[in-house]
């Protein structure tokens, strides 16, 4: 191999990235171009460095190793290290190239740059993960979304957004403050959100269901919501059943 | 206490039928002995038999003034001496006025009767404290079986609660892997981690039969436990005990500050990019030992919800060992959010 392999780190806890670094020493194949101690981090130096590889914790301060992959221009191949296990099937969701469960041997590490610097000679392209995640787990609703707007990332709760509206590849998401844009569908929106607060109202909108102030009729077989700031917003057919079914009228 | 006959409404049937069976039994071998008629013995033996039933009803609040507990047998048995004979006063006054508006007044046979009165009287006094007692036992007894079933249903919670949240993987798969790294930088402190994280295993592991232990021991454990997670949070987690010395030997219930540090740790450390304090402070006030634990945290972190079992165990506890609600106290302001257990000492 003539070029190695960019790499950089994105862990909270200094123990585990000094296992890390000292693991990958001894790989001829990886050059460490940077660590980060946090998500927010890790988005910006990330964008900023485009690296080939990343390794990524999953818990950690702020916002998680997924939500940072959400908020990445840059896709680089990612290798996952984690205490947990259950998060194992999402991080292929995302396409990462190996999942690593803390604590894991040396071996086993690399056994996972093996498989990248394999990944690498084929010259295969990471495919854009983005919206890979329909299958969040059943029994969790989504509880919060990481947004970037410009050079600021926000964290908002899910009790504060106040409904979805589809824009193309986007998704504008309106809260009492504001709104901001994201890049994911309504079907992901639509299947990960708690059913008793959101409802599918169109095609292009799910709304909070404690913000429907009205449901008004304005033409035969045709409604309109009116949502408590008065803003309208249409209902079709398939969403006024939708309606019906949870609010039981 | 509440009066029995609040608390068991049944008992009232069984207290007429008591006193209906007494009275008719009565009139009927007065009847039979004495040369009354039928009528009047019926008629003399409900005015008295029915008004002591309604007096005696008080003589439970009697047994609740003067009880076992805190009299000596003389004072004990006077004192109810002294309340008999007033309380029968005013029973004999009370029926012999009844019986003269209702004129079942038998010149000479009426005033003969009256030391036989007296002397049932006594009678039926000694029957209603003895009973009253009896009730008093059975209730404590039930109450304090009731009371230990919960206690060791809630002490067996807050074990399972250290256990499972030691073999949560990210304490323990990331301490573990934290172990692994300093093996290989420095195995002095390796050793030292698997230690503290031996001994925490151990005194949750340990079942203590004992519902109590010296804070010292709680203190120590909780040591072992931020040790750990100062090996793996770095700077991150600094420490800072303030404990008065005169507090060591205070005893409160086992494992009952474990889940405090653990919510410092998740909802304070975990969250945090910048160093947090986590505070303890310990004194001694009179009567009670005051452990104050506070610790920094973002407002704006969203955790999730639900996770109050370890605060709710420990309410629960104090309430059941110590029948006091207000022995917890939680603060949320300023970005710091405090915790105040008191726990009361005996002497």
């Amino acid at each position: 191999m003539t070029e190695k392999i960019r790499t950089l780190i994105v862990e909270d806890e200094e123990l585990a990235r000094n296992l890390l670094k000292s693991y990958l020493k001894d790989q001829e194949a990886i050059e460490l171009i940077h660590e980060c101690e946090n998500g927010f981090d890790g988005v910006k130096m990330i964008n900023e460095l485009k690296p080939d590889l990343i390794f990524l914790d999953i818990q950690m301060p702020k916002i998680t190793g997924f939500e940072m992959l959400e908020l990445l221009e840059h896709k680089p191949e990612i290798i996952f290290t984690t205490a947990y296990d259950q998060y194992a099937l999402k991080a292929f969701d995302f396409h990462a190239a190996d999942y690593l469960l803390k604590p894991y041997p040396k071996a086993r590490l690399e056994e996972a740059v093996a498989k990248v610097v394999e990944k690498f000679k084929k010259g295969g392209s990471q495919p854009d993960i983005v919206d890979k995640v329909a299958s969040f787990p059943k029994d969790e609703y989504l509880e919060r979304v990481v947004v970037k707007d410009r050079h600021k990332i926000s964290i908002i709760p899910v009790d504060q957004i106040r409904y979805f509206e589809s824009m193309d590849d986007y998704v504008m998401i309106y809260t009492k403050e504001g709104r901001h844009i994201k890049q994911k569908t309504m079907k992901f929106f639509e299947a990960s959100l708690n059913p008793r607060e959101f409802v599918r109202i169109h095609r292009s909108y799910i709304v909070r269901v404690n913000e429907i102030a009205e449901i008004q009729q304005y033409e035969k077989e045709s409604y309109v919501v009116i949502l408590h700031d008065k803003s309208k917003l249409k209902v079709s057919k398939t969403g006024y059943k939708n309606i019906k079914g949870t609010l039981n009228f | 206490m509440r009066h029995p006959f609040i608390t068991y409404p049944k008992l009232g049937i069984f207290y007429a039928i008591f006193w209906v069976v007494i009275a008719l039994g009565n009139s009927i071998i007065q009847w039979k002995w004495d040369d009354i008629s039928f009528g009047v013995s019926l008629g003399l033996c409900i005015v008295f038999y029915f008004s002591f039933a309604i007096i005696g009803t008080g003589i439970w609040f009697v047994i609740q003034y003067i009880s076992f507990e805190g009299n000596s047998n003389f004072r004990f048995i006077s004192s109810h001496l002294i309340a008999a004979t007033i309380i029968i006063a005013i029973w004999l006054y009370i029926s012999s006025v009844i019986v003269k508006l209702l004129g079942l007044h038998v010149e000479g046979y009426f005033k003969a009767s009256i030391p036989y009165w007296l002397f049932g009287g006594y009678l039926l006094y000694v029957v209603f404290v003895i009973s009253y007692l009896a009730i008093t036992y059975y209730s404590n007894f039930k109450d304090k079986v009731r009371k230990e079933g919960e206690l060791r249903s809630l002490v067996k919670e807050a074990e399972l609660h250290a256990l499972k949240s030691q073999i949560n993987p990210h304490f323990l798969f990331n301490s573990l892997n934290s172990i692994s790294s300093l093996t290989m930088s420095d195995p002095g402190r390796a050793q030292e981690m698997v230690i503290n994280l031996s001994s925490l295993m151990r005194y949750s592991l340990k079942h203590n039969q004992n519902e109590k232990v010296p804070f010292r021991e709680e203190l120590e454990n909780i040591k072992h436990y931020l040790d750990i997670e100062k090996v793996r949070f770095g700077s991150k987690l600094n420490t800072v005990f303030e404990i008065e010395d005169k507090c060591l030997s205070a005893k409160i219930p086992n494992m009952l500050l474990q889940p405090l540090y653990e919510n410092a740790i998740k909802y304070g450390v975990y969250e945090a990019t910048d160093p947090v304090d986590v505070i303890t402070k310990c004194t001694k006030n009179g009567e009670f030992l005051v452990i104050t634990i506070s610790n920094e945290y973002d407002p704006n972190v969203i955790t999730k919800k639900g996770e109050g079992i370890g605060l709710r165990n420990i309410k629960e506890r104090l309430q059941v060992i110590f029948e006091n609600p207000g022995l917890i106290q939680i603060e949320n302001s300023d970005n710091i959010f405090t915790v105040t257990l008191s726990i009361p000492q005996e002497n």
